[in-house]
């Protein structure tokens, strides 16, 4: 092995509590995300398994349309589920940008800076798998109790298999290490530019520009969903996952935005230091807050719902029965979108104490107050929050307007249903991001207090 | 035991009262015993050089003096007032108000310009954003950083980041800067100028200086100097020659 990576043991073991603390976060954050794909992709299996069923006589056949609806599912929560991944292999970056921009100037070749973080995280990605596969065998149970077209699911149905379990610790560790690989960009292009902390670049409009072209072609496809005939509902659904993929584009992009604002109307110290922060890096920010607005925009989708299901179903059970399954499936779709949020936001926010703590101790040795940091810590996720999980829900309610016209905001249920979970998911990822506050006082406990 | 490292006055006592005392200062960290008993007196405008090998006591003897860690036993008072009772919130109070800070490096938020990092203590006292900014611009101006108000600390040299630092701690008007190995990460021909500069502008500012080195060229900018070792004072030079 080589002799650079070689040292990612050694690395891990030397660093103390921190290392423990990001490693514990990353592997939660990747069994999180196998646990919940597992759950996903074996509800998406059930569908499919019973979409092979004969039709039973007299009935409609409604099982094309129950794979669209479990692929839509699919499509809404993958990008969430990305999106945690991705973040959680970037955990600790900073620190470890600094330790790995050290060996850059020591003489290691960006080749051996990239094995040894790829060997980091596809470590972690593989304990966060077999963790993960354990909660999908725990959930799997709990998920079978949702009833679907009449009936609950049985366990058979929504298991993935032997050859999932097997995919899935391949995979896993896979898209760890190239996510990892991925973030290592700027230590092996210039060492010298994260050793001296050089202002990151900032984002091009071209960010906009993206999102709404992606956001145009849904628009498109979903008004010209007529013409395509069989292949509509794989365009849709197709062009929906590039739209929604391109929020992780523009979402930092309008976080800047927000920053300059916020910046410019800074007359206070939290405030000045929370509008610094965001504008410094509208990609970590968004790494706190965007799993709620990938959720939001799952909320903006979904408030057609009560709308859809206002159809009169009377004399018809198989239409009754739709219904209630869109309900469920629409809640089940943001339940767990949320958790996502939540999840990601906890674990974003605590690799982001304990990446600033040299920081925030020396600040606060120097007089500043606890408290301050505390403020600091909660507006620079309470402002994008509330901005990116109204203008996420807003843009859903826009792509879907071809489809489905203002029904969603035209009924007070669907307006209900929409600002009830965007309140719920705020409360829920504030509370998240609550839990990094006993390890910013730790770690200020612990960095201020040593021995000479 | 102890041995005071009070000795301003060559030929005759010092008799004015200290603006920062500490007596009989003792710390310990689990078995290990960091100071064992520690006198210093430190007056009006005078710059003290705290000395002593890695591990000898001098950086917590800095940190109970800016009451960044309480004492074990013992006392410290800032003209004359005792400051040992405060509690962790009035210690972080007396040290935004009263005290100014140089660290070797690392003191300065990365994300704000070097105008706001200087601004900050002063917006942390309750000046408005714009006065901070303006009397900010002015310390910058006045330490040769002129036309660098806008680049962040990382697109400064050690040197400047430095000076930085100076301004940002004198900018409240303290009565006492606290500098830990300020020019520790700096080459010999920088450190000299940030030792010229911390020292000139600390005593032109009316504030007392107390700087913790384990280099004597660093220590012979200063007033007089004490060596800790062991936790305790065990030398003490009046008025270095300069």
């Amino acid at each position: 092995m080589n002799a650079v990576v070689a040292l990612a043991p050694r690395f891990q073991r030397a660093g103390g509590r921190d290392a423990r603390v990001t490693t514990g976060l990353a592997v939660t954050a990747f069994a999180v995300t196998t646990g919940l794909t597992l759950s996903v992709v074996g509800g998406l299996l059930g569908f499919a398994d019973r979409a092979a069923l004969p039709v039973p006589p007299g009935q409609d056949d409604l099982r094309s349309l129950y794979l669209s609806l479990a692929w839509t599912a699919v499509v809404l929560l993958v990008v969430p589920l990305l999106t945690l991944g991705g973040a959680a292999a970037r955990l600790g970056v900073s620190r470890r940008d600094a330790r790995l921009a050290t060996l850059r100037l020591l003489g290691a070749t960006p080749r051996e800076v990239v094995g040894l973080t790829v060997t980091e995280t596809a470590w972690q990605g593989f304990v966060g798998a077999v963790l993960g596969i354990l909660l999908y065998g725990a959930l799997l149970p709990a998920v079978a109790l949702l009833p679907f077209q009449g009936t609950t699911f049985s366990v058979a149905e929504l298991w993935v298999g032997w050859q999932g379990l097997a995919v899935t610790l391949v995979a896993v560790p896979l898209l760890a290490a190239l996510s990892g690989a991925f973030s290592l960009r700027r230590v092996s292009v210039s060492p010298l530019g994260v050793a001296r902390r050089e202002t990151p670049k900032g984002m091009t409009w071209l960010r906009l520009v993206i999102a709404v072209v992606g956001i145009g072609l849904f628009m498109v496809v979903s008004a010209a969903a007529g013409a395509l005939g069989a292949a509509a509902v794989g365009a849709l659904v197709g062009a929906l996952a590039v739209g929604f993929a391109t929020l992780n584009a523009v979402g930092p992009w309008v976080l800047g935005l927000v920053g300059k604002v916020q910046l410019r109307r800074a007359t206070t110290p939290a405030r000045l230091l929370a509008a610094r922060r965001l504008l410094d890096d509208p990609r970590a920010a968004w790494r706190v807050v965007g799993g709620l607005g990938l959720a939001g925009f799952v909320a903006g989708a979904l408030a057609v719902l009560p709308a859809i299901t206002a159809v009169d179903t009377t004399g018809d059970p198989q239409g009754d029965t739709l219904m209630a399954d869109l309900v469920t499936g629409g809640m089940v779709t943001l339940v767990v979108a949320f958790l996502l949020a939540a999840v990601s936001a906890g674990i974003a926010q605590a690799a982001a104490v304990l990446d600033r703590r040299r920081e925030i101790a020396l600040q606060n040795l120097a007089g500043m107050p606890v408290e301050l940091l505390d403020s600091v810590r909660r507006r620079s996720v309470l402002v994008p929050l509330l901005f990116v999980s109204v203008g996420s829900a807003a843009t859903a309610l826009v792509m879907l307007f071809p489809l489905f016209g203002a029904a969603a905001v035209s009924s007070p249920q669907g307006l209900l249903l929409l600002f009830g979970f965007l309140a719920g998911g705020c409360a829920l990822v504030y509370a998240a991001t609550e839990t990094s506050r006993p390890l910013l006082r730790s770690v200020l406990a612990d960095t201020v207090v040593r021995a000479d | 035991m102890s041995c005071t490292g009070a000795a301003r006055q060559p030929g005759g006592m010092n008799t004015a009262t200290p603006r920062l005392s500490a007596r009989g200062l003792v710390k310990r960290f689990g078995s290990t015993t960091a100071l064992a008993g520690v006198d210093v007196d430190l007056h009006d405008g005078e710059s003290l050089a705290v000395m002593g090998p890695s591990g000898s006591g001098k950086s917590t003897l800095l940190h109970c003096l800016a009451g960044i860690l309480p004492p074990d036993s013992g006392s410290v008072a800032l003209d004359g007032r005792p400051v040992g009772g405060l509690s962790d919130r009035e210690r972080s109070l007396l040290r935004r108000q009263r005290y100014g800070f140089v660290f070797q490096f690392g003191q300065l938020l990365s994300e704000l310009p070097a105008i706001e990092n200087v601004a900050l203590p002063a917006m942390l006292l309750g000046t408005s954003r714009r006065d901070a900014t303006e009397l900010a611009g002015r310390w910058l101006a006045s330490l040769g950083l002129a036309g660098m108000e806008g680049r962040r600390p990382g697109e400064l040299s050690g040197g400047q980041a430095q000076r930085v630092a100076v301004a940002r701690a004198l900018i409240t008007g303290p009565a006492v800067v606290f500098a830990d190995e300020p020019t520790g990460a700096l080459d010999q021909a920088t450190g000299h100028d940030v030792m010229r500069i911390l020292t000139e502008t600390t005593k032109a500012a009316g504030a007392s200086l107390v700087v913790v080195t384990h280099d004597s060229q660093v220590a012979d900018w200063c007033d007089r100097r004490i060596e800790v070792r062991d936790g305790l004072v065990v030398g003490a030079t009046a008025e270095v020659p300069r």
